[in-house]
C-alpha cells in the first residue's frame, strides 16, 4: 500500500472488480485468486472467455496457472528482477507509451538507467524464468489495449514489498496501462474490511482519509473535531509493538478482533511479547490463542449481530445489517469502545452506528458524500466527497492523485534469508480455498472444517522421494526460529526446492517458522520467504 | 408491478388461508426473497425482474422447505414459475412437501426469459399473470452434441477446470434436500482440492440430478466460474426422457425411474 | 413465526460479496447470494456459502472474562469495563500515553475502526494504533 501510494498518490485498487472482465491482458502476480479472492477470479475467467491473455507469475502452479497463456515460476523473492527484465524488453522493443510517460509521469530517466542492466538473460539468471518467457510476458502485457495487474500478499509480504509494488507501478506507467476503464493496478485486500480499517485511520501515521498525523494542519483539524489534544508523533506498527512489549517500553496492548498469535511471524517472539504486557485486553468473538493470554476478554458481536459498513477491496462502502441479537451477553464492538471511553473520561454519545457514520463523513473527505441512505443498492466507491457525487469506479483518470505518477529506479535485492546447506528449502505460505486468515471464523464453520481440517506441507514429488516422504507422512519442518510438524502433501503444485504451507492452522502453525525481517518502509514482515529444512518423522 | 399477483396474495393472506407468502420484495435497492405475512403490506411485492426478465429469481422452493420443516402444520403461499411448479410437484413426490399445504401463485415467463432458459415449459399449469408462450428446445445441448468426442471432452475439461468447489450448484438447488451429500464424501471425491477431481465431481452431481433436475437454471446462475451446468443437466434429463419417458415434475403421479428413496419404480 | 432475509456483506475476504442471511425465529439458518449485487451477481465461494455457520457456534464468547488468580473467569460487563478503563488510566498516568498500544481490526466495521482510533488518539493521546493490513 505504501508503495502504490508513493507512486500514484493512492494505495487502493485503481479499478473495480467488475472492470477486470473487460481487460484484454491480465497479469496476476503473487495472488492465488481462485482461493483467496474467488469472486475476483470470476471476472478473470470471464476476461479469458472473452479472449484476454492471462499471465501468471507464481512459484506455485495455482489454479489460474493451468489456464494461463504464460505461467512462470520465478524464484521466491525475485519479483523486481522479473519485472525489471520485462521493462527492459519493453523499452528495447519500443513497446512503451512515450506519450503517457511524457505527459503524466516523472522520474523516467532514472528508471531507464537502472533497467539498462536487466537484460532478459540477466533477469533469467536471477529468477530462473527463461528469457523467452520474459520476452513473451513483456509483449503480451505491453501490447494490450487494456492491461490490468492483479497482485496480493505474494508481492507485499517481503522485505522488498514496497520495492515490488513500486516496480509494478513502474510497469503500468511505462506502458500507460493505468487511469482507464479496465486498465490499472489492483492490489487485492485480504481482510474483509482492511480497506476500511486503513481508510478510518487504523494506522500509526495517519488520521482518517490518510491525513498525516505529522502535518500540523491535520492535527489542528482533528483536535477541533474531537475536542482533544493530539500527538504529532507517528505511532508504532504491529511489529514494533511486539518488540516494544518485549523490551518493556510498551506496557499495555488492547487488541480488537485480531489474532497475532497465529497471523504474525515468529510465534515464539509474539507470545513472549504478549506475556510481557502489564495489561493485555482482547476483544473478540472467540477465545483465540491470543485471547487466551489476555488479562481481560471482552466478547464482541459478529457481523450478523450489528449494523455498520465495510469497505471492500475496490473501495466500495457497503452496509452490514443486523440479522439477530448478539449471542449471550456479547455486545457490538462500537458499544464496548464507547463504554470504555466513557469510563476512561472521554465521553462518547453515539446511539447508533449511523450517527458514527455522520461524524465519519464530516471529517473524512473521501467519505464526505456517504450516508446510510445513499448506500442502499450498490453502495458507493470512494472517493465520494459530496452527497451528489456518484462515487469513483476507477482512479487516476486524467491525473494521478499525487499529480504526476512517480517512477522509482529500483534494483533487485535478494530476500533477507536465503537457502543454504543447513536450511536447503525455500518456504512460503498462503491461504487455502476453504479458510480465511487465522481460521477463527472459518474453522468454526463445520462445512469448511470438514473440507479442510488440518494444515499440510506441499512438497514436490522429486524432493519427497529424496527425503523418503510419502503422501500423508508426518514431516518435521524447522527454520532458524522454530520447528513444527505437519502432514506431507506430495504435489507438483510446488517446484523442486520449494515447500508451501497454509497459515490458518495453529496446530501446525506456519508462522512458527517465518521470518520477522521487515520491509524498511512499510514494516511488512517477510512471510512469503524463508529457509527451512525437512525431516521425515520416524 | 403485478396487480394480479398482488391481488391473489392479498386474498390468500386476508382470508387466513396461508400463514405467509414466499415471494420477492423490492427493498434496500435490491430484489429480495421475502416472506409476506400481512395482507396490508404488499406494496413492495415484485416478480423478480430488475433489469431483465427473471434476473433476480431466488430459490424460493428451498426456503419453503426450511419453513415447512419448522412449521409442518402451516400452509404457505409461494410465487412460482413453470420450473418452480415442476420443483414442487417433484418435491411432493419425494415426500419433501405436502401439496395440500401449498398455495401456488403462478406467473408465466415472457418469451425473452423462455429463450434465455431454453425452457421446455415456461409457464406453470395455472397462472395469474403473464402470457403463455411456447417451449424452447435446448440449442445449447444440440450444439455440444455436434462436437467430436475429443472436442466435447476438451470443452467440459476446460469448464470443470475452473471449478472453485463452492458447492453453490448444490447449495442453491431446490431439489437438493439430502442430509448427506456424496459430493462431500472423501472416499468418492478427495476433499480439500480445487479444482475438484475432473470429471468425478461434476459427473457425480450430474448423475445425481438424473430424474431430479427441474431445469430452473439457478445452478448455472450461481456458478462463480460460469460453468454451463444447466446444459449438462439438460443433457442428462434428455437421456432419462429417451430411456424412460420421464421428465421431472411434469406429472405428479409418475415417480422418477431413479427413485431409490421411495421404493422401486413400477 | 418470524422469518426474515437480511441483506448484508460477507466477512470472509476483501471481495465484499452481498448475500441475505436467512433468519428463522432468531436463528441464522442459511445464506442466499444476492443476485443484484454488483460484486458477486448471485454467486459465492465456499466461505461465503457457509459464513452463517460460525455465528451461533457453541464456542462463541458470551460473557466478559477477567483473569483472577491466573484463570480467566466470567465477570459482569460492569466489572470488565471498569477494570479495563481503570488499568488503561493507571498505565497512562504512570508511563505516559505512548506506553499503550492498540490493534484495531480489519474485521470490524468502519464505524468501529473509526471509534477505536479516535479513542486511542483523542482519549489516550497516542498514535500507537495499527492493524493487520500487512498480514
Amino acid at each position: 500500500m505504501a508503495g502504490l501510494a508513493a507512486s500514484f498518490g493512492s494505495g487502493a485498487m485503481t479499478n473495480s472488480i467488475a472492470e477486470l472482465e473487460d481487460s484484454d491482458c491480465i497479469f496476476i502476480i503473487g495472488s492465488n485468486t481462485t482461493s483467496s479472492h474467488p469472486l475476483v477470479a470470476t471476472r478473470i475467467f470471464r476476461a479469458k472467455q472473452k479472449g484476454a491473455r492471462l499471465i501468471v507469475a507464481d512459484p506455485r502452479r495455482i489454479q489460474l496457472a493451468t489456464m494461463a497463456d504464460v505461467h512462470v515460476r520465478h524464484n521466491l523473492g525475485t519479483d523486481v528482477a522479473l519485472l525489471n527484465g520485462m521493462m527492459h524488453v519493453i523499452l528495447k522493443e519500443g513497446w512503451h507509451n512515450q506519450g503517457f510517460i511524457d505527459e503524466r509521469t516523472e522520474g523516467f530517466e532514472d528508471l531507464k538507467k537502472v533497467l539498462d542492466a536487466y537484460t532478459p538473460e540477466k533477469a533469467a539468471e536471477i529468477t530462473g524464468v527463461s528469457a523467452d518467457d520474459i520476452i513473451k510476458m513483456a509483449e503480451y502485457y505491453a501490447k494490450a489495449k487494456a492491461g490490468s495487474i492483479v497482485y496480493c500478499m505474494g508481492i507485499t509480504q517481503h522485505t522488498t514489498g514496497v520495492d515490488n509494488v513500486k516496480t509494478l507501478a513502474n510497469l503500468s506507467m511505462i506502458t500507460g496501462h493505468i487511469g482507464r476503464e479496465s486498465t490499472g493496478v489492483n492490489p487485492l485486500r485480504g481482510q474483509n474490511n482492511v480497506q476500511g480499517a486503513c481508510d478510518m485511520g487504523g494506522l500509526p501515521n495517519v488520521y482518517p482519509a490518510y491525513l498525516a498525523v505529522t502535518d500540523p494542519n491535520n492535527q489542528k483539524k482533528f483536535e477541533s473535531a474531537w475536542n482533544a489534544k493530539l500527538s504529532d508523533k507517528v505511532g508504532l506498527t504491529v511489529s514494533e509493538m511486539m518488540s516494544g512489549l518485549s523490551h518493556g517500553q510498551l506496557k499495555a496492548l488492547y487488541i480488537l478482533g485480531e489474532n497475532p498469535m497465529v497471523s504474525d511471524p515468529d510465534t515464539a517472539h509474539v507470545e513472549k511479547a504478549l506475556k510481557a504486557a502489564e495489561l493485555l485486553v482482547v476483544q473478540d468473538i472467540f477465545l483465540t490463542p491470543t485471547a487466551q493470554l489476555a488479562h481481560v476478554v471482552l466478547p464482541g458481536a459478529s457481523f450478523a449481530e450489528k449494523d455498520g459498513t465495510f469497505s471492500n477491496t475496490e473501495r466500495r462502502v457497503m452496509r452490514v445489517r443486523k440479522a439477530i441479537d448478539p449471542v449471550g451477553n456479547a455486545r457490538p464492538d462500537w458499544e464496548i469502545i464507547k463504554e470504555i471511553s466513557n469510563r476512561f473520561g472521554y465521553p462518547m454519545e453515539y446511539e447508533t452506528p449511523e450517527e458514527i457514520m455522520k461524524e465519519i463523513s464530516s471529517v473524512t473527505p473521501s467519505y464526505g458524500g456517504i450516508t446510510y441512505q445513499r448506500l442502499e443498492g450498490e453502495g458507493l466507491q470512494w472517493p465520494c466527497p459530496t452527497t451528489d457525487h456518484p462515487g469513483t469506479r476507477f482512479l487516476h483518470k486524467d491525473k494521478f492523485v499525487r499529480g504526476k505518477g512517480l517512477f522509482y529506479a529500483i534494483e533487485f535485492k535478494p530476500p533477507a534469508e536465503v537457502v543454504d546447506e543447513e536450511f536447503p528449502f525455500w518456504f512460503t505460505t498462503g491461504r487455502v480455498f476453504a479458510h480465511y486468515h487465522t481460521g477463527t471464523m472459518t474453522r468454526n464453520c463445520p462445512t469448511l472444517d470438514s473440507e479442510i481440517h488440518e494444515g499440510f506441507l506441499e512438497v514436490n514429488p522429486g524432493d519427497a522421494e529424496g527425503l523418503g516422504l510419502r503422501h500423508g507422512d508426518a514431516v518435521s519442518v524447522s527454520s532458524r526460529r522454530g520447528q513444527m510438524t505437519a502432514k506431507t502433501m506430495v504435489t507438483d503444485r510446488v517446484d523442486k526446492g520449494v515447500v508451501f504451507m497454509p497459515f490458518h492452522f495453529i496446530e501446525s502453525s506456519a508462522n512458527v517458522l517465518t521470518n520477522t525481517a521487515l520491509d524498511p518502509v512499510c514494516k511488512i514482515p517477510e512471510l512469503k520467504v524463508c529457509a527451512v529444512k525437512l525431516e521425515k518423522v520416524a | 408491478m403485478s396487480e394480479q399477483v398482488k391481488n391473489r396474495v392479498k386474498e390468500l393472506l386476508s382470508s387466513g388461508k396461508i400463514k405467509g407468502f414466499l415471494g420477492l420484495c423490492s427493498r434496500n435497492g435490491h430484489i429480495a426473497p421475502h416472506l409476506f405475512v400481512n395482507a396490508d403490506d404488499l406494496d413492495n411485492l415484485v416478480v423478480g425482474d430488475k433489469l431483465a426478465a427473471g434476473d433476480s429469481r431466488y430459490p424460493l422452493n428451498r426456503q419453503l422447505i426450511n419453513l415447512v420443516r419448522a412449521y409442518p402444520d402451516e400452509t404457505f403461499g409461494i410465487l412460482v414459475r413453470g420450473c418452480d411448479e415442476r420443483g414442487l410437484t417433484a418435491l411432493a413426490s419425494w415426500n419433501q412437501v405436502d401439496p395440500n399445504k401449498i398455495e401456488m401463485v403462478g406467473i408465466a415467463c415472457p418469451r425473452e426469459l423462455a429463450l434465455a432458459c431454453e425452457c421446455l415449459k415456461p409457464y406453470p399449469e395455472s397462472f395469474v399473470d403473464g402470457e403463455k408462450c411456447e417451449g424452447v428446445s435446448p440449442e445449447s445441448v444440440a450444439r455440444i452434441d455436434t462436437l467430436q468426442v475429443k472436442e466435447r471432452f476438451d470443452h467440459w475439461y476446460h469448464e470443470f477446470s475452473k471449478c472453485i468447489k463452492c458447492y453453490g450448484c448444490r447449495d442453491i438447488c431446490p431439489m437438493c434436500f439430502c442430509n448427506e451429500c456424496s459430493l462431500e464424501n472423501n472416499e468418492l471425491i478427495r476433499t480439500g482440492e480445487i479444482p475438484p477431481e475432473i470429471p468425478t465431481f461434476h459427473l457425480t452431481r450430474a448423475v445425481h440430478m438424473a430424474g431430479r433436475c427441474i431445469d430452473c437454471g439457478l445452478c448455472s446462475e450461481a456458478c462463480p466460474a460460469d460453468i454451463p451446468l444447466r446444459t449438462l443437466y439438460k443433457k442428462v434429463a434428455d437421456i432419462i426422457d429417451k430411456q424412460y419417458g420421464f421428465r421431472t415434475g411434469y406429472d405428479g403421479a409418475q415417480k422418477s425411474p431413479l427413485n431409490f428413496l421411495g421404493g422401486l419404480p413400477e | 413465526m418470524d422469518y426474515r432475509t437480511v441483506l448484508t456483506t460477507c466477512t470472509h475476504c476483501g471481495c465484499g460479496c452481498n448475500f441475505y442471511l436467512e433468519v428463522l425465529d432468531g436463528r441464522v439458518i442459511g445464506t442466499i447470494p444476492c443476485k443484484t449485487s454488483p460484486i458477486n451477481e448471485g454467486k459465492l465461494c465456499i466461505k461465503g456459502w457457509n459464513v452463517h455457520e460460525f455465528i451461533q457456534s457453541k464456542k462463541r464468547l458470551t460473557q466478559p472474562l477477567l483473569r483472577k488468580n491466573g484463570e480467566l473467569t466470567e465477570v459482569s460487563w460492569d466489572e470488565a469495563l471498569d477494570f479495563t478503563a481503570r488499568r488503561l488510566k493507571e498505565i497512562k498516568d504512570a508511563h505516559g500515553a505512548d506506553s499503550l498500544a492498540f490493534l484495531t481490526s480489519a474485521r470490524v466495521t468502519n464505524e468501529e475502526n473509526y471509534l477505536f482510533q479516535k479513542f486511542c488518539r483523542a482519549a489516550i493521546g497516542t498514535n500507537n494504533v495499527d492493524h493487520c493490513a500487512r498480514l
